[in-house]
């Protein structure tokens, strides 16, 4: 299972990318693999004031429906609208093209609370005993 | 429970699910591409969790024809046909397929997997008249070779002619290295191909060498969103218990012609009665996926009820079998409420995708 040393993740199966001011989302290849083939994927508004933890969108495979759920605290700044034409990009290139959205952070510090790949790496583990 | 491929399918790299407590195979590479290889080329699924019952003896064409809602009397030697099992009140215990192995003498009834014991206690529940009951579902395996290049596979492997054989009938053939094999054209994919009951003990060579052929394995998934494509539908989401064949339109495997059975009398009552509901499909228009339990809008006035949806991998839409009120005429637009939000569907009987089967 690949897991980018370069990201943090958290107990939901997502990643976050420090870009600066702005924070970058996606899920991990891990939870793609749980889900399966993703048929659709949709988000919340562009703009949107969004808390930790509050749904930010949401994906669904042929079985499940799993909410998307933001990292960090902050404004919605981009949403990747070329998954909703093309789900699978999700199955494909979690890390890469299927990012999900971008976050404006108001406090850089929320990205530190979430786990380090080696953290992640451990809690996979863990999950799939 | 397991079924006799369990480690081929582990070997397969199987994402495993628990249905109805028997570990099968949901998906090998995904669900789309199982679902497209068995519409273009050739799936293979491991259908052995299924439910076997044999019936014989003199008295066994009268017992079928007291609990299910065909005549079997007329069906000659190497005949399938789809039926049910009915409660008094005429809604559905299961539906399943009868065999008619030697006419008068015996029949072979496959049944979901999930309903084999209850249906075999309420046959067995029925038999004053003591026909000889077997529940052989432990010993016979069953897979579903499905997709155009069936015939091709069926020849190269087990040196058989596909085409000798017309929809919904089928052959007993017996072979030193297979042992006895019933194959019947039928399938619950519309793709066209085969349904092939065996000896637990061969399946895992038989499936082997379909897989050698360059058949698909292909899981419950795959299965369940062709199925879906065609309308065909699931005990348990789309017909149960409290609802009848008549209200799942398929009174085509109802004959009400026939003396007695068992739920006559309800269905002639409904039939004299009308039905509020009754089932139909969806293609969704907006984006989004319908999803069973989602409830049906028109004019915000509730219209019915979806009990099986899906992203058609052939479409690229969303397709949902549900039951409508019969004021809702097909091409009808109305709105599924998926958690949220309102989406636009229009009324669309099934098939959804044209089948490759030829009646």
């Amino acid at each position: 299972m690949n897991i980018p040393d370069d990201l943090k993740y958290t107990k939901d199966h997502e990643w976050a990318r420090n870009e600066g001011n702005r924070v970058r989302v996606g899920i991990t290849d891990y939870a793609q693999n749980e889900l399966g083939d993703i048929v659709f994927v949709e988000f919340v508004e562009k703009g949107t004031m969004v808390a930790k933890g509050d749904s930010v969108g949401t994906v669904e495979s042929v079985k499940a429906v799993s909410d998307i759920y933001a990292p960090l605290s902050g404004t919605i700044a981009e949403i990747n609208d070329a998954l909703e034409d093309s789900p699978e990009l999700v199955n494909q290139d979690p890390y890469g093209k299927a990012w999900m959205v971008t976050i404006e952070v108001e406090d850089q510090s929320e990205l530190d609370a979430l786990m380090d790949a080696q953290t992640y790496d451990d809690y996979v583990a863990q999950e799939a005993k | 429970m397991k079924t006799p491929l369990f480690s081929e399918h582990n070997k397969l790299g199987a994402r495993i699910v628990d249905f109805h407590g028997w570990e099968m195979p949901i998906w090998y590479s995904g669900i789309k591409s199982e679902h497209m290889a068995t519409r273009q080329h050739c799936g293979i699924f491991d259908v052995s969790h299924m439910g076997e019952i044999y019936v014989r003896g003199t008295n066994s064409a009268a017992l079928l024809n007291h609990v299910l809602t065909i005549n079997v009397s007329p069906m000659q030697r190497g005949r399938v046909r789809y039926t049910f099992l009915l409660n008094e009140n005429g809604g559905i215990i299961d539906d399943l397929t009868v065999y008619c192995i030697k006419p008068e003498e015996e029949y072979l009834l496959c049944v979901n997997a999930s309903n084999a014991e209850t249906d075999f206690a309420w046959i067995d529940s029925h038999n004053q008249i003591k026909a000889d009951i077997e529940n052989a579902s432990d010993n016979v395996a069953l897979l579903a070779l499905q997709g155009p290049d069936s015939a091709r596979i069926l020849m190269q492997c087990l040196d058989f002619e596909l085409d000798q054989i017309k929809y919904f009938n089928f052959r007993l053939v017996s072979s030193q290295a297979f042992g006895e094999l019933l194959i019947s054209k039928t399938g619950y994919t519309g793709a066209g191909g085969v349904e092939i009951f065996l000896d637990q003990r061969f399946a895992n060579l038989v499936w082997q060498k379909f897989i050698a052929a360059d058949a698909t394995p292909c899981g419950l998934g795959a299965r369940d969103t062709l199925r879906l494509e065609m309308g065909y539908p699931l005990h348990g989401n789309d017909i149960n218990e409290s609802t009848t064949p008549l209200e799942a339109n398929l009174s085509f495997a109802v004959d009400l012609k026939k003396e007695a059975f068992i739920g006559k009398k309800s269905l002639e009552k409904q039939r004299q009665d009308g039905i509020a509901r009754q089932l139909t499909g969806l293609v969704l228009l907006d984006k989004g996926v319908p999803r069973q339990g989602c409830s049906c809008l028109k004019n915000d006035q509730d219209v019915g009820y979806i009990t099986s949806g899906s992203i058609s991998p052939v479409l690229g839409k969303g397709i949902a079998l549900c039951y409508l009120d019969r004021s809702i005429a097909e091409n009808d637009k109305i709105a599924i409420k998926v958690r949220d939000k309102h989406l636009m569907a229009q009324v669309t009987r099934p098939p959804f995708v044209k089948g490759n089967v030829k009646k």
